[in-house]
């Protein structure tokens, strides 16, 4: 207990509040930006069982925000990666990792185990799938979400409050990612740990939660500001049907051939030069939806995979019969694009 | 003096981050849609509180002076 000493002398946690974190089980979903904040601080201060979601490797570009991460790990699924660092940290830890993307196949067999989850995604159609998975199994959701310098933290599903879905009811459009809004590290850092700090709060039964509520912080002018939820918000009497969207890796998109959709605007790169591909920005989609066959194989493409699901939603609500989404992005799409052109040239 | 603070994808659009009408009193149904003529907020998916309390929209509220609004949309960066 020494190590913990600094802790446990606080009003409101003790040698019973230092249990309470050892006996606890926590998801975080999403080891990003935003789980790279979390998880180490849970990890240190004795937050005994782990569970840790992520069916992404380490690229380079992930490393100027997402800390617990090295150059040489560049390829590593982060989840393996994430495992070994925090066991370093503390090697008393029980961590269970799942090289996996959270889907609604595998949502609650993942959640069974936890007492809660953080929500570390960059992804709305996973969020709303946690969300509900959190709200009918009554266990608390800590949201955390960027856009540029600004961040939101709220704790849904907690004891009975109000869930993500009913302050925001799903919608088609869905505002831009990191990989297409741009991050600073310090801002998911920050964000991050408000949603560690919540965490620690729920398991030692201590301040007040942010359920009901939503905190917007503002990077730029440090300026924090708490809105208090609706008592009565829209209630959620059924779940919202919208379309699901097969994900597809952009390996696989290649692979089944049909037509390609590019739906970033003009001027965003990489350029994807391929024969079967179009690109028709979602700005400009709607007025020429026209120019697609119905019967066409589809699948949608953007920068990160925010734009290409709300896209194929928007297509199958339109009749389009066979529309997939490429999960990542044009970046996916030109590195395999470059190997299959660099095997080639060896072949020769 | 009506105060309106705007987030995210919103506060590019008006870009701003805050600003104030010389509004005596209107419904929030009204400026809002001044809003939309403006900045073309009804694109964006969002909520909308009043002095920090987030309420709904359908209600048919009378704005007063002084009174604080926010344009909340859902972030999804991670």
């Amino acid at each position: 207990m020494e190590r913990f000493q600094r802790q446990t002398i606080l009003p409101g946690i003790g040698i019973s509040g230092q249990q309470k974190l050892q006996n606890s089980k926590v998801l975080v979903v999403g080891a990003g930006g935003l789980g790279c904040a979390v998880l180490p601080y849970l990890a240190s201060a004795g937050v005994g069982n782990l569970g840790i979601v992520d069916g992404d490797k380490i690229e380079l570009s992930n490393l100027h925000r997402q800390v617990l991460y090295s150059e040489k790990s560049i390829g590593e699924f982060k989840v393996v990666e994430a495992e070994k660092v925090l066991t370093s940290m503390n090697s008393e830890l029980t961590i269970t990792i799942y090289p996996v993307f959270l889907t609604l196949e595998n949502v609650d067999n993942l959640l069974q185990e936890y007492d809660f989850v953080i929500d570390a995604t960059d992804n709305t159609e996973v969020r709303y799938i946690l969300d509900e998975a959190c709200r009918v199994a009554g266990k608390a959701m800590i949201y955390g979400s960027i856009f540029r310098f600004q961040g939101q933290v709220s704790v849904f599903n907690y004891q009975g409050g109000p869930s993500y879905r009913s302050l925001f009811p799903e919608e088609e459009q869905s505002s831009l990612n990191c990989a297409e809004a741009g991050v600073l590290g310090t801002t998911v850092g920050m964000i991050g740990m408000l949603q560690a700090n919540e965490a620690l709060k729920i398991i030692l039964g201590i301040g007040e939660i942010l359920s009901g509520k939503i905190l917007i912080y503002n990077m730029l002018k440090n300026d924090q500001q708490i809105f208090e939820l609706a008592v009565q918000m829209e209630p959620v009497s059924e779940k919202v049907t919208s379309p699901t969207i097969d994900l597809i890796s952009a390996g696989k998109a290649l692979g089944e051939g049909g037509l390609l959709l590019d739906v970033r605007e003009l001027g965003e790169k990489p350029v994807v030069a391929l024969a079967n591909c179009i690109q028709i920005p979602l700005s400009v989609l709607e007025s020429r939806l026209d120019e697609i066959s119905k019967e066409a194989k589809i699948t949608v493409f953007c920068q990160s995979g925010t734009r290409a699901i709300s896209v194929a939603k928007i297509l199958k609500k339109a009749n389009f019969q066979q529309v997939k989404a490429i999960r990542g992005g044009a970046s996916d799409v030109v590195k395999l694009i470059e190997n299959e052109v660099k095997s080639v040239e060896k072949q020769d | 003096m009506i105060t309106i603070n705007y987030f995210g994808n919103i506060a590019e659009a008006a870009q701003s981050d805050s600003e104030t009408l010389d509004l005596k009193s209107v419904s929030l149904e009204d400026l809002l849609s001044l809003l939309d003529t403006k900045y073309g907020i009804s694109k964006f998916q969002f909520q909308v509180a009043v002095n920090r309390k987030i309420i709904s929209t359908k209600q048919g509220l009378s704005l007063s002076d002084r009174d604080e609004i926010a344009l909340l949309p859902p972030f999804s960066g991670g």
